[in-house]
């Protein structure tokens, strides 16, 4: 590979990266009743059990939040509304993820911002590696490596 | 870079303080936290259907104009069981107020325990079955028992989790005739 290639192999990377990311937060096409259900439940927290989502949950709690969530998106409510009714029931502590605005975004940004950084970081760091002087053993080097083996066979 | 080690050194410190931000500000949404308080406080009471043991459906409507004590319970529940010599006690000192009533609404158990509870221990206050949890959950319950206070105005003006005792119940009630909020 010649060196005024090496830029290849990091848009290729940073390609695969943007593929995955796109893929992975891509709207999935229209919904079924069903799945926002399933979604919307599984971002709400359940209520008398501290770390299981309604969506998950058997109690008493959880299933009624899964009736009347399935009852909201039949009457046509968007999730944010759905979550904003539960939100002011129950307060913040509800959701089982942050919102995805104000402090919740720090939560958020915070770990891509650390991704990114360390990206950034390595980038300079193996720019700087490739770019150093190779190093090359003067003849005193040499000297004192036979001065050292001559001493190991006498002993 | 002339000082890599001043520029991680900063990214690191950055990074810190973010955190430090994001969990100082979260620690106040502890659902334990949340659990301790109603949002409902000051708010309109939530619009529910329950239906008492005799059949009777009972409504937000029928809040209107008493200052009234909402219980949420059950009759396997062992904080319920510790509160319920404290309910006959308040109940029995207020239920010649006209202007004042209580509710009982039961959250996840059935009405056949429920009728032999109430035999046994001749409760008089209205008690409702919410089969669904509807009710429970319109009124953002984390579990039983949990008291709401409401006043005749249909606001919600006090809110107990857990147990309450008499002196509890009476805070409540003097808060939904209109004195000072518990």
């Amino acid at each position: 590979m010649s060196r005024g290639r090496g830029w290849i192999p990091w848009v290729g990377l940073v390609a695969v990266v943007v593929a995955v990311v796109v893929w992975a937060v891509w709207p999935s096409g229209d919904q079924t009743d069903a799945e926002r259900v399933r979604n919307i439940t599984h971002q709400l927290r359940c209520p008398d059990c501290e770390s299981l989502s309604a969506g998950d949950s058997q109690t008493a709690s959880a299933r009624a939040i899964r009736r009347d969530v399935t009852q909201r998106v039949a009457e046509g409510q968007s999730a944010a509304t759905i979550k904003r009714a539960y939100v002011d029931r129950y307060g913040e502590s509800i959701l089982l993820e942050p919102e995805r605005d104000g402090i919740g975004l720090v939560v958020w940004g915070l770990p891509l911002l650390v991704l990114v950084g360390g990206g950034v970081g390595l980038f300079f760091a193996f720019r700087r590696w490739r770019n150093a002087a190779p190093v090359h053993a003067t003849e005193a080097d040499e000297e004192l490596v036979r001065e050292m083996r001559r001493g190991d066979g006498a002993s | 870079m002339k000082h890599p080690a001043r520029w991680i050194a900063t990214a690191v410190a950055v990074v810190l303080v973010a955190l430090a931000v994001v969990f100082g500000t979260q620690i106040g949404n502890d659902p334990r936290a949340d659990a301790s308080r109603s949002q409902l406080a000051g708010k309109d009471a939530p619009k529910f259907t329950v239906k008492t043991l005799d059949g009777t459906t009972l409504t937000k409507a029928d809040l209107a104009g008493k200052a009234t004590i909402v219980n949420f319970w059950n009759t396997w529940c062992i904080p319920c069981r510790e509160e319920a010599p404290d309910l006959q006690a308040f109940y029995a000192k207020h239920a010649d107020d006209p202007d004042f009533q209580m509710i009982g609404i039961v959250r996840d158990d059935n009405k056949g325990a429920v009728e032999k509870w109430v035999k046994n221990r001749g409760d008089e206050w209205l008690i409702a079955m919410d089969p669904g949890g509807n009710a429970a959950l319109a009124f953002g319950t984390r579990g039983q028992p949990e008291t709401f206070a409401v006043s005749p105005d249909g606001l919600i003006v006090g809110y107990q989790f857990g147990p309450s005792s008499v002196a509890d119940l009476d805070t409540l009630l003097a808060a939904a005739r209109g004195g000072v909020g518990a």
